[in-house]
Formats: structure tokens, sequence, C-alpha cells
């Protein structure tokens, strides 16, 4: 994938030194910008994990809203209903195991399908937690959603303290951690024997089965690894939005997921990151500059898929490698 | 005090840009330093549905009012010498969407002051915004009476510093009707609901049932349905209400939905048998024309009429100018949104120049507003308008019932009985809810 | 009481039926799922209230009944432009990307039917009004509803007719079955995926069409039936003419009954039988 005759260390050097960079935004950006680039982080999460599905295993999620929402619904709930346990270092293992729990009742009923199977049934079955999270008025807030408040951060309370305050500061360089370490371990995971067989899988699933491989529990791995990474980027995209409502788990939510994704490209590890921030600029810049934005947003997605489709990032190493070749 | 100071200088370290508005603790002086008056205009967002379906009935005349009352002040003269600089925003696009756009305005676009919202979800999700980003927000028509409370009573008031609502909460609607019914339909047996299935929906029915059980305990609730905002088909819930043959059904549909079941409702036979009464029935009757069935018991969501004639000379004489004006400019007699509209504005007007006053001249700060806007009283079309210390609106509220009368293409309301204020209004920093149980 | 809520049943059922039904030809011919549909299904309803408004009051009563087919007619033009502009492109192309493009698609012809209708309510209740109401067993209802019931079945009768009886239909069907081998045998597969789409888009806005009469159009309008269409499909089976007729009564009569007598859950409740029947049945009631 990608960038296969760089030699390996040079690419670490370059991404360290992205994260050094990445670590003076907050004192580059306005206050609105920081927190789209925020929101970017965290959708940049969540395709990572959306990736290792489409991208490594080939599988073609239309209902992953529902992790998304599965993570944000647990940091919301526990901020209603146990707000003594309100820290951030509870939520987010308590949001990593909900989305967990739902991925394996999800997954384990779609990884029995491929193709468009499997998209649909995927894309049913968030629907089924969106029709939950929005008739069960009393304890979810249905279509009102719920609000979550600044959450206290290892000890530290944010009482008095103004939400961007909180955004352009602490929250800010956990975020980035949080990112960070994502990154790493999706990167590990990629990169394992087990994510070699996951490519295997993927390029073709017959063969896979003769090697041995166990093709189903595989993908449900998969599935459930992807759905937690998933969730992860919900639950720390709550704290940026301060608000949850039952669309998350609506598929056009899923859809938009999908779109950051292929945006990106999911033939490249990094892609899903670029698509994900590009995304989020183009989706609140087109909002506020026309009525039209869906206009906007689905014509880019058309041109998209009719002209570009190994994504922004894809086209980008396309360029690289003849640049290097033509050299 | 140090706890708190240590944390922001720590934050401060962290990376923590200082932000431009002032600091929520650090209103020292009652007043503020007023600074002196900005010769640009002054920046008013106002956020209503322009588009779907609750456009027609309510966002476009809050919105066209919005514009009458802004060309009116800057006619007079502005607000301290400014002149208005409206921006109307559309509320549609769920509440996420409504959040983004309030951070924008408030931070990127720096407006002095956010005024709109009809959906209750919308208000609950962007009111808390106001203390979060440090700007001022006016709700101007959303219900929910949870919008301003606590969890439980007596509790803390104001929940937020820098949000308002300058209208009374969907409580008045709901307990005026249980009154209404109580005095004119002593009889009935069974009411059922049909609200839709959010805060306001939700709400809506929760008053008017508390109410309903404390006035006729004998009543009995005999369905209660929950369709979803913007539903289009109605027949299975029309149906379902009549099947269980309450005399009564209470309904909060507002927008589309109240036109889309009322007609629907009309050709199954709905209304031989059964009387609607609406919270918020008051724009229909203009809306659907004579078609709209005669008999129905309808709520203005306060004194919002454009027949009602105010007790207050001053508000009487602002009536006859805003219906007359309002009928000139868009050929439609003001419906109750366009009163919410005018109150809102019209408060922030009264507030900046009450602010003024105090601190001797100049532009008040934001604080300033803010408290010149608790306590604040002054004449509307509907007459006089008070903003309580909870920041919630306290008004009268009136009801009456649909007749066709030569005189107008539509039905208009029937035997009407204003209720007081003080009858339907729970006194600041109690629950409704509990407020209601309390009653003798 | 019971008889109503029936007929409520069989009256949601048949707009379901019509919007699944064209969801299914276009997934059984072409393999593709048209996430796009809901949106033909407004541009139907915008395009009878329009006509409706505009000229129903000067025709004929019959006539306007006749106008409702422009839904029908228009949007499998609709349709025609859009498979040739786009969908087109997408025969070869693997599955993210033909969903991804019927994405874009939807939210491209939303923000259309904005610039066109603008963000207003379209009243068009004229044939609602006209045909009056009947009376079942003492219970007053809506003859236009009985109407629609009847075009719906005609409608059904007429695809059943055509699949099973034309050359045409059965050329569709055999690409359905076996796509390989109807490309082995010479069928022409782009022209009659074109016809496809088209008459797929046809039904979808023939439901819009149908529908404006008793509600208004508004923006947003095809969002709730494309979603119970995908529960019709899934439920009777992915492009089963037999499955979108039974999977369409199945959730006309669990909405009509649960809101009668579970009206807290009636959503929830659709999903999970949905939900259960795919774990007995995963290929769906009628599926392959």
């Amino acid at each position: 994938m990608g960038l296969k005759n760089k030699p390996n260390y040079l690419r670490w050097i370059v991404y360290l030194i992205l994260f050094i960079a990445l670590l003076f935004i907050p004192r580059i950006l306005s206050i609105h910008d920081l927190m789209l680039f925020e929101y970017g982080l965290t959708f940049a999460i969540v395709g990572l994990g959306f990736n290792l599905l489409l991208g490594y295993t080939g599988l073609l999620s239309f209902g992953h809203g529902a992790y998304f929402a599965a993570g944000a619904y647990s940091v919301a709930m526990i901020a209603k209903y146990l707000p003594q346990a309100y820290s951030i270092e509870i939520v987010i293992p308590a949001a990593l195991f909900f989305s967990l729990i739902l991925s394996i009742i999800f997954g384990f009923v779609c990884v029995r399908h491929t193709k468009i199977f499997f998209s649909i049934l995927a894309l049913s079955l968030s629907m089924l937690l969106f029709a939950l999270l929005f008739k069960l008025y009393h304890i979810t807030g249905g279509s009102d959603g719920l609000r979550v408040p600044l959450p206290t951060m290892f000890g530290f309370s944010f009482k008095g303290i103004r939400r961007p305050e909180f955004l352009s500061g602490t929250y800010y360089y956990f975020l980035l951690a949080m990112f960070a370490i994502s990154f790493v371990v999706m990167k590990g995971i990629v990169s394992s024997p087990f994510g070699k067989a996951l490519q295997a899988i993927r390029d073709n699933e017959v063969r896979a089965e003769l090697i041995g491989i166990r093709v189903r529990r595989y993908r449900l791995y998969a599935f459930c690894i992807s759905g937690m990474f998933v969730g992860l980027g919900g639950a720390l995209w709550t704290f940026v939005n301060g608000h949850v409502t039952a669309d998350l788990s609506h598929w056009v939510f899923s859809g938009e997921i999908v779109y950051m994704t292929l945006l990106g490209g999911f033939g490249i590890f990094e892609g899903p990151i670029v698509g994900a921030m590009i995304f989020t600029y183009l989706k609140l810049y087109a909002m506020g500059h026309t009525e039209y934005w869906m206009f906007v947003i689905g014509a880019t997605l058309i041109v998209l898929v009719l002209l570009l489709p190994s994504g922004v990032a894809g086209a980008f190493s396309t360029l690289w490698r003849r640049t290097i070749k033509g050299n | 005090m140090t706890k708190e100071v240590s944390r922001r200088k720590f934050l401060k370290y962290m990376g923590a840009t200082a932000l431009t508005a002032g600091s929520l603790g650090t209103t020292s002086k009652v007043w503020g330093q007023a600074k002196p008056i900005p010769k640009d205009p002054i920046k008013i967002a106002a956020v209503s549905f322009l588009t779907g379906a609750a456009a027609a009935p309510f966002g476009i005349p809050g919105d066209n009012t919005y514009k009458m009352c802004a060309d009116m002040i800057n006619k007079e003269g502005g607000i301290l010498g400014r002149k208005i600089d409206l921006q109307s925003k559309d509320e549609a696009g769920g509440v996420d969407a409504q959040v983004k756009l309030c951070r924008k305005l408030i931070l990127e676009d720096k407006v002095d002051v956010v005024l709109g919202y009809i959906s209750s979800a919308s208000c609950l999700a962007v009111l808390p915004l106001s203390d979060e980003l440090g700007g001022l927000i006016i709700a101007y028509d959303c219900g929910t009476h949870e919008l301003m409370e606590g969890a439980k009573s007596p509790f803390d008031i104001p929940k937020f510093k820098l949000g308002f609502r300058s209208k009374a909460h969907l409580g008045i609607d709901n307990i005026a009707l249980a009154l209404y019914i109580k005095k004119y339909y002593p009889n009935i047996k069974k009411v059922a609901g049909i609200n839709q299935d959010y805060a306001w929906g939700r709400d809506s029915w929760l008053i008017f049932e508390t109410a309903m059980k404390k006035l006729m305990p004998q009543v009995q609730v005999v369905k209660t349905l929950w369709p979803p905002l913007g539903n289009t088909d109605f027949t299975a819930h029309i149906s379902a209400l009549m099947g269980s043959e309450p005399d009564i059904v209470h309904s909060s549909l507002w927008g589309g939905d109240a036109v889309t079941f009322s007609k629907q409702a009309l050709g199954m036979g709905f209304f031989k048998k059964i009387r609607m009464a609406y919270s918020r029935g008051e724009p229909y009757p203009q809306e659907v024309g004579k078609d709209y069935p005669e008999g129905q018991i309808i709520c203005c969501a306060g004194t919002h009429y454009f027949l009602h004639t105010p007790k207050d000379k001053t508000s009487a004489d602002l009536q006859k100018t805003f219906v007359t004006e309002y009928h000139k400019r868009y050929g439609k007699y003001p419906s109750y949104p366009c009163y919410h509209a005018y109150q809102a504005i019209y408060a922030y007007k009264h507030a900046v120049e009450k602010a003024s006053n105090a601190a001797g001249g100049g532009w008040p700060t934001i604080e300033a507003i803010s408290k010149a806007l608790t306590g604040l009283s002054f004449p509307t079309p509907s007459g006089i308008l008070t903003i309580r210390e909870d920041h919630n609106g306290y008004e009268d509220c009136l009801v009456g019932v649909s007749k066709l009368t030569p005189k107008y293409p539509f039905p208009i309301l029937d035997k009407t009985e204003v209720f007081p204020a003080a009858q339907v209004n729970p006194p600041v920093g109690t629950k409704t809810v509990d407020w209601i149980n309390s009653w003798k | 009481m019971w008889i109503i809520y029936t007929l409520n049943g069989l009256y949601f059922a048949a707009l379901l039926f019509l919007i699944s039904l064209g969801l299914n030809i276009i997934l059984g011919v072409m393999g593709i799922l048209n996430l796009a549909h809901g949106s033909l299904y407004a541009i139907g309803a915008f395009i009878a209230a329009w006509i409706i408004i505009a000229i129903g009051a000067k025709i004929p009563p019959f006539f306007l009944y006749i106008t409702l087919l422009s839904g029908f007619v228009l949007t499998g033009i609709v349709g025609l432009i859009m498979e040739k502009s786009l969908i087109r492109f997408m025969y070869k192309r693997t599955l993210e990307y033909q969903l991804l493009l019927t994405f874009g698609a939807l939210m491209l012809l939303e923000d259309v039917i904005k610039m066109i209708w603008g963000g207003q309510a379209y009243y068009a209740s004229a044939p609602f009004d006209l045909l009056g109401k009947a009376d079942i067993f003492g219970h007053v209802y809506p003859t236009y509803f009985l109407f629609v019931m009847i075009i719906a079945l005609i409608a059904g009768l007429l695809i059943w007719l055509f699949m099973s009886k034309t050359k045409l239909g059965i050329m569709l069907r055999a690409i359905s079955l076996d796509r390989e081998m109807a490309t082995g045998i010479g069928l022409d597969i782009n022209r009659l995926s074109t016809f496809a789409f088209v008459l797929g888009s046809a039904l979808a806005g023939l439901a819009g069409a149908l529908v404006v009469p008793t509600t208004p159009a508004l923006l947003g309008f095809g969002h709730e039936p494309l979603i119970l269409g995908f529960i019709v499909v899934v439920v009777g089976g992915l492009g089963s003419l037999k499955g979108a007729l039974v999977g369409a009564l199945l959730v006309g009569f669990t909405r009509s009954f649960g809101i009668a007598i579970f009206p807290e859950i009636e959503l929830p409740l659709l999903f999970l039988i949905a939900g259960i029947i795919l774990v007995v049945k995963p290929e769906g009631l009628f599926g392959r």
C-alpha cells in the first residue's frame, strides 16, 4: 500500500515532524477554525477504523454511524445518569466497551454476508438503533438528543470554563494524543499478520480459506476493531460538539463516513485522515457560504467517483510516484 | 478561588487562547463600563424556519415581522442611533446543524444578539451556548417549560446568564386549555392526545395531562399518540384516536403537520364525533381557510390574536398599528409567531436603552444588557410583557372556539376567554409540574 | 374499527409497494441499490402538485386524475436523464462507487428540488377533496385512499403481466437471474438497464404523485419512504417482485396496527421484525 519504495524509517520521521507541527495548531488557527480542526481529528480516527473494514477487508458498511452513536451516547448517558462517574478516564473506556458490544452483536449478523447484502444489512441494523434512540424519548431524549457538559479530566474540573477555552487548551492535546495512539495502533494492526490475512481475504476469499484463514471469524474481528475505533471517534466528538442526537445512527450520517473515506482514498492508510479533514472543512464552508450546500457536496462526490476514484491522497501518491520515476 | 485561578493559569500554559468576549466572572461593577457608541450597524441574527413544513405558518411570518420591526426601528433612528443589520437564517436541518450555526454566528460572525428558534429542540440545544460562548441569545417562539427550569424545585435562577426567552413557556397554553375545558365542557368523560415525538409535544402533553388530572380528576385518558415531526400520513393515528372514542383530543401539532392532520381527519369524518383542543392552533384557520372545522378549541400561545384588544392603552394603540401595518405589507393578519418576533426584537431594543441610561450613556456591555433584560417590562401589541428573573416571559393567555363569520374568509375565535398571567404561570423558581400538583 | 385499521394498512402498503417495486426492479436488473430513490419519489410529488395547482381548477375532474400520471411520466424522464448522465458509467465499477454515486445524486437532487420549487409547501388536495367519503360498514373513509389502492393494484398487475408475458419483460428477468448468461445469449444489457432504471424511477414518481393530494409536498419529502422502502426490500428479498408485495403488506400492517395498539414502540417494532426475519432467513422472505 502507498509509498512502498520509501524506506520505513523515513516515513516515521515524516509522521513525527507532522505530529510536532500539529502541536502548534492552536496558536495558528482562530477558535472557530480550531474547533473545525478538532471535528476533523475525531473523524480522522473514525476514518482509520472504518478503513480497516473497507480498504483492508473489502467490506462496505453503510451503517457505521451506529458505532459512532454508541460511543457518543455512552458519554452522554453517563453524563446524564452517572454524573459522579463523568470523567474522561472513565467515559472513554466505557465508550470503547459499548461500541465493542454493539459491533459484536451487529457484526455477528453482518459478516455472514458480503458485497451489497453486507452493506444493506449494516444499514438496516444501524437504523434499528436509530429507531430505538429516536423513540425511547424519556431515556435518550429522542430527536432532541442530550447535552454533554464538560467532563472532569484526571481530577481536574472545568467548572466555570467556557467550552472554547476547554477545547483550545487541554482538550486539544488530549485529542491529539488519542489520535496519535489510534494512528500507531491501527498502523500496527494493518502491518501485523492479522492485517495481512484481512487483505488476503479481501483479494481472494476462496484462496484465503484454502490457506487456512478462518474468513468469517477474521471478518468479525475486523468489524469489531473497526467499530471500536469509530466508537472512540464518536466519544471524542461529543466533547467538541456538546450535543448528541439520534441522527448519528441514521444511515445518512453513515454515508458521510463512507464519503470521507473515499474522498481521501481508501487504498492508502493515511487516505481517510486526509478525507476527514477535507470533508469537515468542505461541509462547514459550503454550509456557511451557500444555501445549496448539499448540491456542492453531492456534486463533489459525483465528480470524485467519476474522475478521481482513488481519492485525493491516492491521486497525490500516484503523482508522487510518477515524479520519482520521472527523475 | 485560588484553585480556579491556578486552573486558568494551567490552561493558559497548555495553550488556551484568550477569548475576546468578557469573562463571566468579571462583572464587578453593576452596569459595567459602557463604551462609546460604535458607528457601525448592530448585527442581529434572526433564526426561523425559512424552508420546510414550518416555514409557511411560522418561520416566514416570524421572519417578515423581524424585517418589518427592523425597518420601523431604523426609520425612527435605530437603537441608540445605530441601525439594525438584520440577517435572516434558516432553522432547518436539525438540532446539530443549529448548534453549529449558532456557534458560527457568535464566534465568527460576531453578531450582537441571536434572536430566534421556533422548535423547542433547537432551543434546548442552543440556549446553553449563550454562556458557553459568551453571546446573547433570545429565544422567541419555542415553548418547552424545561428550557428555563432546573431539575427540581426550588431551582436556581437564572439558568443561563446570557440566555433569555421573550415569551411565556408552554405551561400557559396547556393550563389555559385545561381551565377552558373545565369551564365550557364540564361533562366530558374521555380525553386523548396526539403530540409530536420530541420535547415540544412530550412537554405539552405532560402539562396538559397534569393539569387535567388536578382540575377534572374524573376524566380518563384513553390514548396518547406520538407521531414524528414532519409525518405525512396520519390515517393510522386518526383511526386509532377514533377507535378509542374520546370527547376531546389535545394536540400541540404545529407547522405542516397540523394542516395535514386536519385535512386527513376531515376526510375520515373525525370532527363529527371528536373536538380538538389545539395548544397552538391560532395560525391554522387563516392558513386552511373556510374548510377549517368549526367548534375546535384554540389557544393563542398568549394573547396573540389580531382581534384582541389589550387593556393597556399604549398596547392597544400598538396593536392597531401592528395589525394594519402587517396586513398592508404581507396581505395577511399577524399570527402568534409575528407577535413573538415583535417581543424579541423590541425586548432587545428596550434593554439596550435601559442599560445605556443606567450606565449614563454609551453602548452597554453584554452583561449590562442581560441585566436590563431581567425584570424588563414594556408594552407590546398584545399587552404588557414582563421578562422575569428566571429569564422567561410572563404573559396572559387567550383561548377560544373556531367559528365562521361572514366578515372573514376563515373561522375566527368565538367565546374567547383571557386567563390572567398569575393563573397560568408558575411562580419563579418552582417547576411547572410541581406547581400544578400543589393546586388546591 | 378493525376494518379501518386494515384499510389504513393496505393504503400505506400500496404506496410502499410502488416505491419498493421500483427499488427492486433497479436492484434486480442492474444490481444497484439506488439511494436517490426517495428523491425521485419527492420529484414525482412536486411535479404532480405543481401541475394540479397550475391547471387543476381549469380542467374537468376526470382529467385531474390523469394529471397524477404526470408524476409517472416526468419522473421517468428524470430517471432517463440520470441514467444517461451518471448511472451509465457505473456498470463496471465496484459496489462502493455505485452506492456513493447514488448517495451523491441524493444530495444533488435534494437541492435541485429546492432550486426549482423553493422551500415552501405545495398543497394540492383537489383530487382528495373531490372524491369525497365512502361509507364502509358504518365507518367514514376517504374514497381517495381506495383509489390509491386500486391504482397500486393495477400497476402491480401490469408489471407482473409485463414481466411474465412480454419478451422485454422476460429479457429483464433473464438479466436479473444471471447477468453473464444474459450477455452470453446476446441481450443488449445497456439498453435493458436503461429501461429498468426508467421504469423504477417512474414507479417512485407515481407513488409521489399519488400521495401528494393527501399531504403537502415539502423538502425532505422522500426520506421516510426511502427507509421504509429499504426495509421492504430487505425483508421481502433483494430484487424479488413478490417480496416487494409481501414486504409492503407486512410493513403497512405493522405500522397501522402498531400505532393503534403499541403507539410507543411502533417504529422499533418494525425494525425488530425486520431484524428477526433477517437472522432467521438472511436472504429475505423471497430472496435467492
